[in-house]
């Protein structure tokens, strides 16, 4: 069974989304209602996966993000978010969240998300998909060290935020769905920054470092 | 005469909160010189032709000095500074009757003395540098026809009143343009400022709920009502966290985002992948755009049907921008398109691509029957 922590600021979110997955067989292990707690809790519960909000007082969903991840590398964090900045989102994929959904995602969806989450893989929105293509574009501008896309890693996001499925794209490209999927995993994977003080030198370049 | 312009004539004049202080300066002048005046009338009052009338005269200009005052004071508007010039040349030309011709010709002040500057400062504050060289010519004018000879003083007068109208209307022009910008500064920082508490609002409410309302209703399988309204409730959760977060971003060099404009322009319904930077082009490019990718979409509904899915890809490289505009609807069979255009009907293709080739860009469609249709708008980035 896959063991959960919801951070929310939103109490009737988080009892809801809460409950809702416990009825689904998803074992909700801990709640917390800001990123500070989620960052005090989570080495205690030890959960597969965070679903993570963004706009969290005390401490931001990216920091949090940042902050778990570091504590229990184990751990994935899935972002779940009502109305993120992209901006925001990017620093938590940055930050090592290996997903991103939007709260009005259907509880199938989600659950579906967590599952594949706690098995490994990346949640690819096709707005994530945007959202990593633009940070490429702008790491090219940045130096000759940034990390880059591979020519099919580019093609393939492309399709994603098109809104192809992965079947979809793996027929396409005459690929097979495996190799789909790890396309979209080092894409992600080579953004993710190692390091807090990585972490604060991209915050602090991209503006992000006010967050209240 | 309606009750609107009633409350014009009633208000003070644009930009007449900028300027209280250059007013409250010309009152204090105004009661200054007025003192001048008497000390004139209780010196020389004594060899006038007409003591009597002189008397009147200077009497008449306390009172219009006070009413004049409180109203340059509330609305300082250009009539009250139209009416005080001819008045005060009224009353200049009055020292013809008042004073002898002799010791007129013998340089003897006239009865408004450095009073009948007034109204030249007035105009300047009230109309600008304009008003303030009209105010000072025809004062001039009206000291020359008293004095009806070019002697030092007259001359030492023009340059005093004409330096006086043009420099104090050129301050006036600049605080009241200062002034202006001042306030549209702060209320667009307000506006932005309740817009960001808007946001923070609906985040943290509304939001939340509809998502929840979507969610819980969707699960309950055969409740058709519960079904419609969690479907209602999820298209308006969609079109506001759209609306939240397409502020529209303004560029440098008026430029603007084309992300936050396509948030705008199409359907809820449609995912939009973009950037997380804002995308800057020219306010035109970023029109003509959004009218392409509205017309695709319009289509796209039309012919996929309502239930099609519709993806944009917004894509930034340093000297293009490239968007993607994809449906998975029924798609359109190998042929059809040049069938079109042969007999006459350019269509919805046609436009777009016309369009496109005017912004210098290029387009291409990828479809065939049950492939979903795919355009790609490439356009060059100008100057780059």
């Amino acid at each position: 069974m896959v063991r959960v922590m919801v951070v929310d600021d939103h109490p009737i979110w988080r009892e809801s989304v809460a409950r809702e997955l416990g009825e689904r067989g998803v074992d909700v292990v801990a709640t917390a209602a800001d990123g500070a707690a989620a960052v005090r809790i989570a080495p205690a519960v030890r959960p597969d996966v965070v679903l993570m909000d963004l706009q969290l007082p005390e401490l931001s969903g990216a920091e949090a993000t940042a902050r778990v991840r570091e504590a229990l590398p184990d751990t994935r964090v899935l972002v779940l978010s009502a109305s993120a900045e992209q901006g925001d989102v990017m620093a938590a994929v940055r930050a090592g969240a290996s997903g991103y959904l939007v709260k009005s995602a259907g509880l199938d969806e989600l659950v579906d998300a967590i599952t594949r989450t706690a098995s490994g893989h990346a949640v690819f929105s096709p707005g994530l998909a945007g959202l990593v293509l633009g940070e490429y574009r702008r790491l090219e501008n940045a130096g000759p060290d940034e990390p880059r896309l591979t020519p099919r890693e580019t093609e393939v996001l492309r399709l994603v935020a098109k809104g192809l499925t992965a079947r979809a794209i793996a027929e396409r490209l005459v690929l097979s769905h495996r190799t789909v999927e790890n396309h979209v995993q080092n894409s992600l994977r080579k953004l993710q920054l190692t390091n807090r003080v990585e972490l604060t030198r991209y915050a602090i370049e991209r503006g992000l470092d006010a967050d209240d | 005469m309606t009750s609107v312009d009633g409350a014009r004539r009633g208000g003070p004049a644009r930009g007449h909160a900028h300027l209280v202080p250059l007013w409250r300066g010309l009152v204090v002048y105004r009661v200054v010189a007025l003192v001048a005046a008497i000390v004139n009338l209780v010196r020389f009052g004594d060899g006038w032709a007409r003591p009597t009338l002189g008397v009147l005269v200077v009497a008449a200009m306390v009172v219009w000095t006070a009413m004049s005052s409180l109203r340059y004071l509330h609305r300082g508007d250009a009539r009250t500074a139209v009416v005080d010039l001819v008045v005060t040349s009224l009353a200049t030309a009055s020292t013809l009757l008042v004073e002898t011709p002799a010791r007129l010709a013998e340089g003897g002040p006239v009865i408004t003395t450095v009073w009948s500057a007034g109204p030249v400062l007035a105009l300047a504050l009230a109309l600008g540098w304009r008003g303030g060289l009209v105010g000072g010519v025809v004062t001039v004018g009206v000291l020359f026809a008293v004095r009806r000879a070019v002697d030092a003083d007259l001359v030492f007068d023009t340059q005093l009143l004409l330096v006086a109208g043009l420099a104090v209307g050129l301050a006036a022009d600049t605080m009241r343009r200062s002034g202006e910008r001042l306030r549209e500064a702060t209320a667009r920082e307000a506006a932005t400022a309740e817009r960001e508490r808007l946001s923070r609002d609906i985040h943290d409410g509304v939001l939340q709920v509809l998502a929840l309302v979507r969610r819980r209703g969707a699960e309950l399988d055969g409740d058709a009502p519960a079904v419609e309204l969690a479907r209602l409730a999820g298209e308006q959760e969609a079109a506001l966290r759209r609306l939240i977060t397409s502020a529209p971003v303004p560029g440098p060099d008026g430029t603007v985002d084309l992300s936050s404009r396509l948030a705008g322009a199409l359907p809820p319904r449609a995912s939009l992948a973009v950037p997380a930077e804002p995308v800057l082009l020219p306010a035109a490019v970023v029109d003509e755009l959004a009218a392409v990718l509205r017309e695709g979409a319009a289509n796209a509904a039309a012919h996929a049907g309502p239930d099609a899915g519709l993806w944009v890809l917004v894509e930034d490289a340093a000297d293009e921008v490239t968007v993607s505009l994809r449906d998975d609807g029924v798609g359109i069979p190998a042929g059809r398109l040049d069938e079109a255009a042969a007999e006459g009907h350019l269509g919805v293709a046609g436009s777009m691509r016309g369009r496109v080739a005017d912004l210098g860009g290029t387009i291409t469609l990828h479809t065939g029957a049950g492939q979903g249709t795919e355009w790609e708008i490439t356009v060059p980035r100008r100057g780059s």
